[in-house]
């Protein structure tokens, strides 16, 4: 069965390229589907035009409107529910922070340890190379990580990470519900209380290449409060929902 | 000019005439918007209903009292706390609406999108055909 790579973009007409061209030293059972989310630069047009000179299938989808990450996530899982003839959903950043190496570890991860959702983790590396983000937001992961723990009982080092695997069970629920903005740690956690098999690896990251983070310094004490109410809430829902 | 002068031709400024303008105003710019298909008639039926509650309480100042009276809530604190409790509710419901609304917005949005990528693969598929007269 193939595996799909979603590739949210938004105003990354800068790496986008770069993103792609690295993508395509992947193994031929990995499809591309690039989500552009309603950005206001020529990505769209470049997604259209890479598609058409990529080696492997490399589908787009274009949201009229921005929508936000966890919106272009939600709509790559939903193809993939629609086409029904995938195995793994991998999500990958069109900003160049991802390796394409640790793409096919990932995969190969969780097909071995059977996970469900299996991330790329940048604090297991007991060297700490990579970009690891700024000081403040390592706090920031720090205190979701402990939150998951408590909540949860599972050490989870990078639960914000962008990059990651979902097996059939994960990306399916994923089709139907996920958070609109900032979906990562409360996804996480979902997993986890629902009893699915979530596992990390060692990744290396790199800084952004272009364009612009999601979040930025004023966004982040809403960024704390919601993802936190999330989980705590998540925490109250019974088992499934 | 003696300070009550301008009470000779405006109405003073009490709870009633307060009540009467308010009640005016609301009615006149509800219907305005619904007019303008601005506002759906949907909701217009509760501001009218605000609207007509003030207009009454403007013109019949003693049934204010007696239903004051009535209800033991006469004291000015009792009132305020009544009135921001219905704010209260109504701010809530239209949260309420709005994150449902967003929700169904997405969702649209998504289906537009996975819609637009069938067409295109389908119209990429097909080999250019003569429209035959």
């Amino acid at each position: 069965m193939p595996h799909l790579v979603i590739i949210p973009a938004y105003n990354e007409q800068e790496s986008l390229p770069q993103t792609v061209a690295a993508l395509q030293a992947l193994p031929p059972d990995f499809e591309l589907l690039i989500i552009n989310d309603g950005s206001r630069d020529r990505t769209g047009a470049l997604a259209e035009e890479l598609a058409h000179g990529s080696e492997r299938p490399l589908h787009v989808l274009h949201l009229p409107i921005n929508g936000g990450i966890g919106v272009a996530v939600q709509t790559g899982y939903l193809f993939a529910a629609k086409e029904g003839r995938f195995q793994y959903v991998i999500q990958f950043d069109a900003d160049g922070q991802h390796d394409v190496g640790s793409l096919s570890e990932l995969v190969a991860a969780a097909h071995a340890d059977e996970l469900d959702l299996c991330i790329g983790s940048r604090f297991l590396d007991p060297q700490q190379e990579g970009f690891r983000s700024t000081a403040v937001r390592r706090v920031g992961i720090r205190f979701f990580s402990l939150l998951i723990r408590l909540l949860g009982g599972v050490r989870i080092t990078d639960p914000t990470s962008g990059l990651r695997c979902a097996g059939p069970r994960a990306w399916q629920r994923f089709a139907k519900h996920y958070p609109e903005d900032y979906p990562e740690p409360e996804t996480v956690f979902w997993c986890v209380r629902n009893r699915l098999k979530v596992g990390e690896i060692s990744v290396k990251m790199h800084a952004r290449q272009g364009g612009r983070s999601s979040i930025r310094f004023r966004q982040s004490v809403y960024y704390m409060v919601k993802v936190t109410l999330a989980i705590l809430l998540d925490r109250l829902r019974p088992a499934g929902q | 000019m003696p300070p009550d002068a301008a009470a000779t031709w405006f109405p003073r400024l009490t709870a009633e005439t307060l009540m009467l303008a308010g009640g005016i105003g609301a009615f006149v710019l509800t219907i305005y918007l619904v007019r303008s298909r601005e506002l759906r008639e949907k909701y217009a039926v509760t501001w009218i209903g605000v609207a007509l509650l003030l207009l009454v309480a403007g013109f019949f100042p003693g049934l204010l009292k007696w239903a004051a009276e009535q209800s033991r809530l006469s004291y000015p604190a009792a009132v305020l706390f009544l009135a921001l409790g219905m704010i209260y509710i109504f701010s809530f419901s239209v949260s309420l609406s709005l994150t449902r609304q967003y929700r169904r917005n997405i969702r649209l949005m998504q289906e537009q999108a996975l819609l637009d990528y069938r067409l295109r693969r389908l119209e990429r598929n097909q080999a250019p055909t003569e429209v035959k007269l």
